[in-house]
């Protein structure tokens, strides 16, 4: 536990001691700011959360997604992301999983949809 | 409130005049049916499962007469047909059920929460942004539904730890906006129950 404390707090102290320096290391450009602040809105929290807690949320996002794409990586098709993968590496977790096999289907069902929408015109 | 005697004579008065095949699966669907809460909803469940019905019905007999000439009655194929087709009514059922009382929730949001509902369905990671990142981690290409099936978990996890984090913002008397402290509880809490992937620390077993 005390490991987890150092980590966070070790993030912490590189993001205060940037702050007066050119070149930092860790410490990307932030991908997700807007996506997050809307989506923390939706998920409950205030309207204008705390920048602070949008960047911790964002990094946890980046690290989830990395820990994902390296386990998916190693099992199945070593080297290569695929989509069974990720189903199988979430399978255990019935929320995730169930939005993944929505989101697939959903997607497969506007793929139909679409490419029989162009034939149509295509005929007419 | 739904009156289950109403709906069952409704559909008996029918029956009759479709077919006799028709009341087995009449039987069946009034048993599902009656503990829904609104009769409109009933009645329009009522009618699409009776439309569906019908058409099942119109197809049948002609592929009864294909099959089997000789025997009358029910034959066992007729029933094997009937009964993925029940699955499918009742999962189409459960899926118009719940359709309706989305609806019903959502018109009567105030504005207020109108709009947080529509942050909540509308916010999305970008997906070039994911698949930049996905692929940098890869070194190689990764297919559309990648990005799709890592920005929609990636979405989830993201409400596990905001809800997470308002849990322990309530339990601590504090109020929204969420503070880091909130966050760094909830990740931890996650991560005791094992909901936060973590491969950095192997655990060694024997010293």
């Amino acid at each position: 536990m005390a490991d987890e404390e150092d980590e966070t707090g070790f993030e912490e102290e590189l993001d205060e001691g940037c702050s007066g320096v050119d070149v930092c290391h860790g410490r990307r450009k932030r991908l997700f700011s807007k996506e997050l602040r809307c989506m923390m809105y939706g998920f409950g929290d205030d309207q204008n959360p705390y920048t602070e807690s949008v960047d911790i949320l964002e990094d946890l996002v980046i690290e989830f997604i990395t820990e994902m794409t390296h386990k998916a990586m190693s099992i199945g098709r070593q080297g290569r992301v695929q989509v069974e993968d990720i189903v199988f590496l979430i399978r255990k977790d019935p929320r995730k999983f169930a939005r993944v096999k929505d989101l697939l289907t959903m997607n497969e069902e506007l793929k139909r949809a679409r490419k029989a929408f162009d034939e149509a015109n295509y005929g007419s | 409130m739904a009156d289950p005697a109403r709906i069952k004579t409704e559909v008996t008065l029918e029956s009759p005049v479709a077919g006799q095949d028709e009341k087995p699966k009449a039987k069946a669907t009034n048993d599902t049916s009656s503990p829904a809460p609104e009769k409109p909803a009933d009645e329009l469940k009522e009618s699409s499962s009776q439309d569906q019905r019908k058409q099942d019905d119109a197809s049948e007999p002609a592929a009864a007469e294909d099959e089997e000439e000789g025997t009358s009655g029910q034959p066992a194929s007729k029933r094997l047909k009937v009964e993925p087709e029940k699955k499918k009514e009742k999962r189409q059922k459960v899926d118009e059920d719940e359709i309706q009382k989305m609806q019903v929730l959502v018109s009567s949001f105030s504005e207020d929460q109108l709009n947080r509902y529509e942050m909540y369905r509308r916010s999305a990671f970008p997906k070039a942004a994911i698949k930049r990142l996905i692929q940098s981690i890869t070194g190689s290409s990764v297919s559309q539904n990648v990005v799709i099936a890592m920005s929609g978990i990636s979405k989830v996890f993201a409400g596990e730890i905001v809800e997470e984090a308002l849990d322990v913002c309530e339990k601590w008397g504090d109020t929204p906006p969420l503070q880091p402290k909130h966050m760094r509880e909830a990740v931890r809490r996650l991560k005791s129950r094992h909901q936060i992937p973590n491969t950095k620390y192997k655990n060694i077993l024997f010293h």
